[in-house]
């Protein structure tokens, strides 16, 4: 990606009460800089010239609006980006999720661009033979994003990172098996995710599932403000089971989070918070 | 009369950067900005190689981490480093610009647009053309544009880019960066 077009704060803010007036979509509390980068993404993506140009594109055209949630997130994750976080989930988390559970635990993806993140939990599991004892519960935004993930395709062209991040998480597996090359395109195996449960939400304060043993939220609340983070965390703290785990990236922290004393740090380096018992 | 010091480098720069860390004192009136590119899949080793001699603390910072004077900030592997309003760090994981990430041009543009007029850009040896644009960016709004002296550079590509680019205020040498960043005042 090269930098193409810049938008300025007095059209970015237009942009915002735009997406509120028209779609009841609040992209307020979103971290400026990096939502600045995705409009320009947008802007540069289809050729709209400027703000004003999006923000036309956004009154009168409402299939676009999909199109627009589709891209707002950054497409950028990698499968097992990190992977310590993932040797630790399959090695000190997962393992403690499933002792004295009656019910299948539930895990919670709770970020809008999820595929890479889901697929790497799905395969980490079926490496664990466990897929079918959890249920996995995955937010999107975008309709297109659920088409893409639930068809398996993810982007070809990130397929030697994934395959290198792969192999520094299980390096006697075979990250070939999880996938076909159709042409030049990637059809990842859906079977791994026929289970999951996908649900469509404007935002993440919106309903969310209870009894949650384990929250995977990896450099999400980066693209929010503090002010929706505590929210977001809030409604977390509420969703997850005493003991239950959340995941966020290697370079956020709760320390700045009203919510903080809800948690524990259960495992600095990889940034994995345990809720508190009470 | 400055408020903050973003520097970028690549290949050739590591010595470069451990000189200008090791000659600033802890009571440096400045942020210092570090977005060196650097391995995405190696997370620790980096800042403590570069604090053996360093005179001011080198952070990796967290995301929405505050910017304050006498320390460095270097941006963390694989994730871009923005400066947001409010001076504070902000890290994003979009696709890499320039096959960088981190990307000094995207570190170098989100500083300009916060520190504006306030703003000391260096760019320091490498092997492509990311941070030229940044660099760019940092003169148009009223910033002081140095460049590394490209006949001392190990590899001269980035710097000779940013020259290309811009009409820049300095081509100084690592010792001349050194003698300037010790002059200027917050």
């Amino acid at each position: 990606m090269q930098i193409r077009y810049e938008i300025g704060i007095v059209d970015t803010r237009n942009v915002i009460k735009t997406l509120l007036d028209e779609y009841g979509l609040d992209f307020r509390d979103y971290a400026l800089t990096s939502f600045k980068r995705r409009l320009e993404h947008i802007i540069s993506l289809y050729a709209l010239r400027d703000g004003e140009g999006l923000i036309a594109k956004l009154k009168n055209n409402k299939e676009f609006i999909d199109e627009f949630l589709y891209h707002i997130y950054p497409e950028t994750s990698e499968m097992f980006r990190d992977p310590s976080f993932w040797r630790a989930l399959r090695d000190e988390i997962i393992p403690e999720l499933l002792k004295g559970s009656p019910t299948k635990p539930r895990i919670w993806i709770a970020a809008f661009d999820s595929g890479e993140e889901l697929y790497s939990l799905a395969i980490t599991l079926h490496e664990l033979n466990l897929l079918d004892k959890v249920n996995i519960y995955c937010n999107i935004l975008s309709e297109k994003n659920i088409v893409r993930i639930t068809s398996g395709q993810l982007d070809p062209k990130d397929m030697e990172i994934n395959e290198a991040n792969y192999m520094r998480f299980n390096d006697k597996g075979k990250y070939s098996n999880y996938y076909q090359a159709e042409g030049g395109n990637i059809k990842f195996n859906v079977e791994l995710i026929k289970d999951v449960k996908f649900v469509k939400q404007n935002s993440l304060i919106e309903e969310n599932p209870g009894a949650t043993k384990l929250i995977i939220f990896r450099n999400q609340a980066i693209y929010y403000n503090q002010t929706l983070t505590d929210k977001i965390i809030e409604r977390f703290s509420n969703s997850l089971v005493p003991g239950g785990f959340l995941a966020v990236g290697v370079k956020e922290t709760l320390n700045n989070s009203s919510l903080s004393n809800k948690f524990t740090l259960f495992n600095e380096s990889e940034r994995i918070y345990k809720r508190k018992s009470v | 009369m400055y408020k903050a010091v973003i520097i970028g480098g690549s290949a050739g720069s590591f010595q470069v950067i451990t000189r200008i860390l090791h000659s600033l004192s802890p009571d440096y009136p400045l942020p210092v900005l570090l977005c060196l590119h650097r391995l995405k899949h190696v997370r620790s080793g980096f800042v403590e190689a570069l604090s053996i001699k360093s005179g001011i603390p080198i952070i990796e910072p967290n995301d929405k981490e505050q910017i304050k004077p006498g320390k460095a900030y270097l941006a963390p592997a694989n994730y871009h480093m923005f400066v947001e309003l409010g001076n504070k760090i902000a890290l994003s994981t979009e696709d890499p610009v320039n096959h960088s990430r981190p990307s000094i041009d995207l570190s170098f543009i989100t500083a300009a647009q916060v520190y504006r007029e306030k703003l000391v850009g260096i760019i320091l040896s490498g092997a492509n053309r990311d941070g030229a644009y940044g660099l760019k960016k940092i003169k148009d709004l009223g910033g002081l544009a140095i460049v590394q002296d490209p006949n001392e550079c190990q590899v001269r590509t980035m710097t000779e880019a940013s020259l290309r680019m811009t009409p820049v205020d300095h081509v100084f040498t690592t010792n001349e960066i050194i003698r300037f960043l010790q002059k200027i005042k917050a």
